[in-house]
């Protein structure tokens, strides 16, 4: 016990697109965010030494990692924290970690800019994509779950890695993201990862479902200006620790499924046993999958009868 | 004999095998380059296997999804032999638990059972039961299950009895819906089995229901398992230590292709029939003092709470999902519950391996920004995406999250991400099933995301 050396992996996931409502109305909240943030995950580096940290971008054209500097940058003068400088007596990590985050933000953006005309033309010439610039957050995830796989696989034996993921976001969700969400939430699930959420506008619903599955935090703020304290009081602390903490209360998800035929919530329906897909009245055919069911004499009949109680 | 079809050699009849030439020292006279060149083909070889069951999926083999298994353990004397660590049945018990975890985990809305056989009799442990335990609690099950089979005390077990045992399975296996994939599974110590008649005509009734057996053996290979494996389409294969036995283990836990024919040409008469199941959807109701969390932790609390999930047909209630109505026998589920079934209808279509080089645009791997090194010879490309990625990153994809992270990144390919469009997808326009032609899946998968998502 004594022995072991534990220590927390954060990985915070920052939405930065530009299509967010509160970023459309004043451009300087994403600054003031970014800069939160950074607090943040300087005092989750505070905690303790061996804590680590990781920072990824997901803006509307590609998701990237702001923090650890990826290699492929040259490394240049700041690139590496044994050449950063102490300056005003702050600690060199911290340093690092700001200009590090913020060169790499600068770099995302001005990339972005040139690609999105493209993004736009699309967002024109098809209806298909009128998601055009939906934040795309389970993307970042993977990415983020990819990141703790393969530092959890690098650690020395005598170590122990608890890890854990901060979405920090004011977009809703889209529904066109629903299977990849899921299948991230279940990893994240199986791998024991907590999956923490701070919406700073909308009700993500998506993201409340994986806050639920994970056992993860879900708090929407009330007020930006105060998102650094909402931070280091609610989600600074490790999963372990929360029990001990008075935390808002979890949130009411509802899990329930919407028919593809009509699109509306129901309470019983149809299961394709091929495909899944979720229907609200009983077709010979399967929409989706084109399979044919077998049609039994009677149809309800035969569809009641579905189990048999064994004992 | 009809074995010498497959034309596989068997073991002992291969040549030697020099494995300890295969580790060489380096000039430094070290071994670790060889060995990390060998831990490398390993993964290289687990990857394969895994590209080649993608590769199936995409050929529009439809899987079994409702799966009702039954798992019959040997009981008998042959398994105290210490041949795998400590013995058989305790290396048994230890892989069983951790296959029923698995098990659950893929198969949400599956339901497995366990029969023993010893003394020449078979006895039912565990009824066929779906996951009574939301989310990990699976582990509590399969806890629960092993407890009780260390239950059934070791008292020499005596003989198996293989035929009574997949007689009981049988009886069980045939009430079900057609729309139901059924399969036994025979871990098997003993190489002889006692039984009260011909096994043959058992192994052709349990091929005219369309059960699939299959037959995982500790200790060598014995016809009559080959033949109720070939038979029922089934598969057979024998442990050759503890690490094989978990892998021959694991295999099972993905859903086999509910396919109408297999390649033995024996093809079992009738398979899964494709059917739509009648399903609950209950809301949670949160009245009581307690949360919905604290319900799992402590089923007596919350049977005592007025907080749960209300069948929406007869209004029983349930303080967990998935479950089937006690009264009224509607199967309730929540909508997450399919979906983690949904990654085998949608798997992320394999990756091109690539040599490394520097003109490739990338040094270090999209999704963990590993740094590649001299020593890493391969890289893997999306096709979708053209992102780079690491073989680590590749498995994790490929086995656990079915997410590609580039193509779940990128405005253009997130929809698609899954159901792919690579050249496998396109190359397979007559498949029916959800893994069609890619076109009309990714028009399928996209709008379909959205009629399923909650609120």
């Amino acid at each position: 016990m004594g022995d072991e050396i534990e220590s927390s992996l954060l990985v915070i996931v920052i939405d930065t697109n530009p299509s967010q409502r509160i970023v459309r109305e004043g451009s300087q909240i994403l600054t003031q965010c970014l800069d939160s943030v950074i607090a943040f995950a300087n005092s989750h580096l505070m905690m303790k030494c061996s804590n680590k940290l990781a920072i990824i971008a997901c803006h509307n054209h590609a998701s990237k990692f702001l923090y650890p500097p990826s290699s492929d940058d040259e490394i240049g003068e700041d690139g590496d924290v044994r050449n950063a400088q102490q300056i005003d007596g702050q600690y060199e990590v911290f340093t690092h970690v700001e200009r590090t985050v913020r060169r790499n933000i600068q770099r995302l953006i001005a990339f972005g800019d040139q690609e999105l005309p493209d993004i736009h033309e699309n967002r024109i010439t098809g209806a298909v994509n009128s998601l055009g610039g939906d934040s795309l957050l389970a993307g970042a995830l993977a990415m983020a779950l990819c990141y703790i796989h393969r530092i959890e696989k690098d650690i020395p034996p005598s170590t122990k890695v608890n890890s854990r993921i901060l979405v920090v976001t004011a977009s809703g969700d889209s529904a066109s993201q629903y299977m990849n969400y899921m299948n991230v939430f279940f990893t994240a699930q199986k791998r024991n990862i907590v999956i923490d959420v701070c919406s700073l506008d909308q009700e993500p619903g998506l993201l409340q479902q994986g806050c639920d599955i994970t056992g993860g935090l879900y708090l929407r703020i009330p007020q930006i200006q105060g998102l650094l304290q909402y931070l280091l009081w609610v989600f600074l602390s490790d999963p372990p620790i929360r029990k001990k903490l008075v935390l808002p209360p979890p949130v009411k998800v509802d899990y329930r499924a919407a028919c593809f035929c009509h699109r509306e919530l129901i309470d019983i329906g149809y299961v394709c046993s091929v495909c899944l897909s979720i229907f609200c009245k009983f077709s010979p055919i399967c929409t989706t999958c084109h399979t044919v069911f077998k049609t039994p004499a009677p149809l309800p009949l035969k569809v009641k009868k579905k189990r048999i109680k064994l004992s | 004999m009809a074995d010498d079809e497959d034309g596989k050699e068997y073991r002992w009849e291969t040549g030697y095998e020099k494995t300890w030439e295969a580790i060489k020292e380096d000039d430094g006279g070290l071994l670790e380059a060889s060995v990390a060149e060998e831990v490398a083909a390993q993964r290289a070889k687990q990857r394969r296997l895994l590209a080649q069951r993608q590769h199936e999926l995409w050929g529009g083999v439809r899987l079994g999804m409702m799966r009702h298994l039954y798992v019959i353990v040997d009981f008998s004397d042959a398994m105290a032999d210490q041949d795998l660590k400590p013995t058989r049945y305790l290396c048994t018990m230890k892989l069983l638990e951790h296959f029923i975890e698995e098990f659950f985990d893929q198969n949400p809305i599956s339901q497995m059972g366990i029969i023993i056989t010893r003394n020449k009799r078979a006895e039912k442990i565990c009824e066929l039961s779906g996951n009574p335990r939301k989310h990990i609690k699976a582990r509590e099950i399969s806890g629960h299950v092993v407890q009780q089979l260390a239950k059934q005390a070791w008292n020499g077990g005596g003989e198996p009895s293989l035929q009574n045992a997949l007689e009981l399975a049988h009886s069980f296996l045939k009430l079900l819906p057609p729309h139901a994939s059924r399969e036994v599974l025979v871990l098997m110590g003993s190489l002889t089995t006692c039984d009260p008649g011909d096994i043959n005509t058992t192994i052709e009734s349990l091929r005219k229901v369309g059960i699939r057996s299959s037959v995982i053996g500790l200790a060598a290979e014995v016809h009559v398992c080959k033949r109720l494996a070939r038979v029922t389409g089934g598969d057979f294969s024998v442990a050759l230590d503890d690490t094989h036995f978990r892998e021959l283990l694991l295999q099972q836990v993905l859903p086999p292709p509910a396919a109408t024919t297999t390649s033995s040409g024996v093809a079992p008469p009738t398979t899964v029939d494709a059917s739509l199941v009648k399903m609950g959807f209950p809301q949670h109701h949160v009245s009581g003092h307690l949360d919905a969390k604290d319900d799992s932790e402590d089923t007596i609390a919350a049977r005592n709470s007025s907080g749960g999930y209300f069948c929406p047909q007869c209004c029983s209630k349930y303080c967990e999902l998935p479950v089937e109505c006690r009264a009224c026998g509607l199967a309730l589920v929540s909508a997450p519950h399919l979906a983690r079934s949904y990654h085998h209808l949608f798997p992320v279509a394999p990756f091109t391996e690539l040599p490394f080089s520097k003109d490739l645009g990338a040094v270090s791997c999209h999704a963990c920004l590993y740094h590649f090194k001299n020593t890493d010879k391969m890289c893997y490309r999306c096709e979708t995406c053209h992102q780079i990625f690491c073989l680590e990153c590749d498995l994790f994809i490929h086995d656990v999250m079915h997410v590609c992270p580039g193509c779940s990144s990128n405005q253009r390919t997130y929809g698609i991400a899954g159901s792919g469009s690579g050249e496998i997808g396109t190359s397979t326009p007559s498949s029916f099933g959800p893994l069609g032609a890619s076109l009309a899946s990714v028009n399928y998968f996209g709008g379909w995301c959205s009629f399923i998502y909650l609120i």
